[in-house]
């Protein structure tokens, strides 16, 4: 206990000593997590509400392994980009490996789960009176996921707040392809590590603290959308 | 009621028309037609098939026999009257966007469609805040707005208190009238479907069994089956026929030609509910107050009611339907 009040003490001054690495090591975690999250969104929310609002053979089976997935170890998946990017790999050519490419691309995979799984959840937990409507006077595809992303909005946000969580505190994926190289594709949680790997914990507990507050700050902004009023609006307000 | 006029052409026609749910045919062999400008019910006892029935004819199920002609375009309102979380202007307004309508004609179509259905007051009201009989009302709007050639309408006055039903009723009978359109709308009670409509669909066990106006069809059921559905639950054996009757039919006489002893006593707003047991049969009333009470020996007139071979009687009585 005493060691660990004594790094906590050691850590508050690195906080706020406005060291540069530490700055950037922050833009970059905020970054990585915009853009994974952004990512996993465009692609996983059109899948989720496919596989919530669908009607075709197979869609339990969908849900099934999206469901699955959400338990995908993060090193596994790390191990398998890694294997896929290397210069022998696949996909080598792109010379992705120990880029910040790589990272944007492992935290985008591991938040994909999570807004593909949760999103066909709340969806589906809607209930078929206000879809089934819709499509009876003819509503199109875009029109229903639309309609699905708007009432189902607090269970949508809560996917994409679950893959933002994943896209600033996972770790495992990132430092396989990444290399969690100091100052160049470390994220606050891989730099946590690195620190804590070389037995510098005031700095390893100073970082987590702050990534602890950007976890709360954009988690917390995400939260604020999610339950006022009107929720995301998706399109202007029409006239009232 | 305003009669139809029968010469306007058909919109919606179905033939020999099957539909199948899992492994039982939901609906079964009906063959039905709707005329431009027509109003017409459609009754039947829990399970009889009617929202099956309307889901194939609005194209949302496929027949697994007969066909379906349609000419125009079919709106549907469904029981659940579910609206999106915004205002109820807007949800009328999602509806004519959902139907292809412009979006500059979208504003004054949805306030008319809810002026149409007495729920102006209502436009600026989140969707969330509605009581059923609103919520109703704005699903009804909704689907009169988007002006359909065929409307299909299942239980639109289904769930509400007897005091909102009578009032949204008393509404929609002018509503939902129109010349250029044919609309047929899913009742579960008599009372809706005799207030609503020009003509009478009466599904049974998933078979059309009657058609025709409400009160031809309440003065000469075409089938035991069909009387027993339409209220006439008191049966007088008479040689070879039996009479069916409704409660209106009988009546409390101290000259009437019958004995009869009350065996059943149910109050009502109005009067007593009687059950009568005669030598020949068993009938049933509505006595003012104040009434006979159980065990009482009183005599009975029967004016009217419908006379059917006795085999018949008996072969329906175990499959006798009610709505009660």
């Amino acid at each position: 206990m005493g060691l660990l009040w004594s790094e906590l003490r050691d850590a508050v001054p690195l906080i706020f000593h406005g060291n540069p690495y530490l700055l950037s090591v922050i833009w970059f975690t905020v970054q990585v997590a915009l853009i994974a999250t952004a990512t996993a969104a465009v692609i996983g929310l059109p899948i989720g509400l496919t596989i919530g609002l669908g009607r075709f053979r197979g869609r339990a089976t969908l849900q099934a392994i999206a469901n699955a997935t959400l338990g995908l170890p993060p090193v596994l998946v790390g191990l398998f980009l890694f294997l896929i990017l290397v210069p022998e790999g696949p996909l080598g050519g792109l010379h992705l490996t120990v880029t910040r490419r790589a990272v944007f691309i492992a935290q985008a995979i591991l938040a994909l789960p999570y807004v593909i799984a949760l999103s066909a959840a709340a969806v589906q937990g809607l209930g078929s009176g206000l879809i089934d409507q819709a499509r009876l006077l003819g509503a199109g595809r875009l029109q229903l996921y639309v309609l699905a992303l708007r009432e189902a909005r607090i269970g949508v946000i809560a996917a994409l707040i679950a893959a933002l969580g994943t896209a600033l505190s996972e770790v495992g994926a990132i430092v396989i392809v990444g290399g969690n190289v100091y100052g160049y594709d470390q994220t606050l949680a891989s730099a946590a590590l690195y620190e804590a790997n070389a037995a510098r914990y005031a700095d390893a507990v100073a970082i987590g603290i702050v990534l602890t507050g950007v976890i709360l700050a954009m988690m917390g902004g995400l939260g604020f959308l999610q339950h006022q009023g009107g929720g995301i609006r998706l399109r202007p307000r029409a006239e009232t | 009621m305003s009669g139809a006029d029968p010469a306007g052409p058909v919109l919606l026609a179905c033939e020999r028309l099957s539909v199948r749910r899992g492994e039982r045919d939901v609906v079964r062999d009906v063959t039905l037609e709707l005329h431009q400008g027509e109003l017409v019910a459609l009754l039947g006892p829990n399970g009889a098939g009617k929202s099956t029935l309307l889901d194939a004819l609005a194209g949302a199920l496929a027949p697994a026999h007969g066909t379906v002609q349609r000419r125009g375009r079919v709106a549907i309102a469904l029981q659940s009257a579910d609206l999106a979380r915004r205002t109820v202007l807007q949800n009328v307004m999602l509806a004519l966007a959902w139907w292809g309508v412009p979006r500059s004609e979208r504003p004054g179509r949805a306030r008319d469609a809810l002026a149409t259905m007495g729920a102006t007051h209502l436009v600026r009201r989140a969707a969330n805040t509605l009581s059923g009989g609103e919520r109703r009302r704005v699903h009804l709007a909704r689907a009169l707005a988007v002006a359909p050639d065929i409307l299909l309408l299942d239980e639109p006055f289904a769930g509400l208190d007897a005091e909102t039903r009578a009032n949204l009723l008393e509404d929609a009978v002018s509503a939902l009238r129109s010349d250029r359109r044919a609309t047929l709308v899913v009742v579960h009670d008599r009372a809706e479907a005799w207030a609503l409509a020009d003509r009478l669909l009466i599904l049974i066990d998933g078979r059309l069994v009657a058609t025709g106006p409400p009160r031809e069809l309440l003065a000469q059921p075409p089938s035991v089956t069909v009387a027993r559905f339409l209220g006439f639950d008191g049966e007088l054996n008479e040689g070879h026929q039996t009479l069916l009757t409704r409660p209106s039919h009988v009546a409390l006489d101290p000259a009437g030609p019958l004995r009869a002893r009350v065996t059943r006593a149910v109050g009502l707003e109005d009067g007593v509910r009687l059950e009568l047991e005669l030598d020949n049969g068993r009938l049933y009333t509505v006595a003012p107050l104040p009434a006979p009470v159980l065990g009482d020996s009183v005599r009975v007139a029967v004016h009217g009611g419908a006379r059917f071979p006795r085999a018949d009687a008996a072969s329906d009585q175990a499959a006798a339907v009610s709505l009660s």
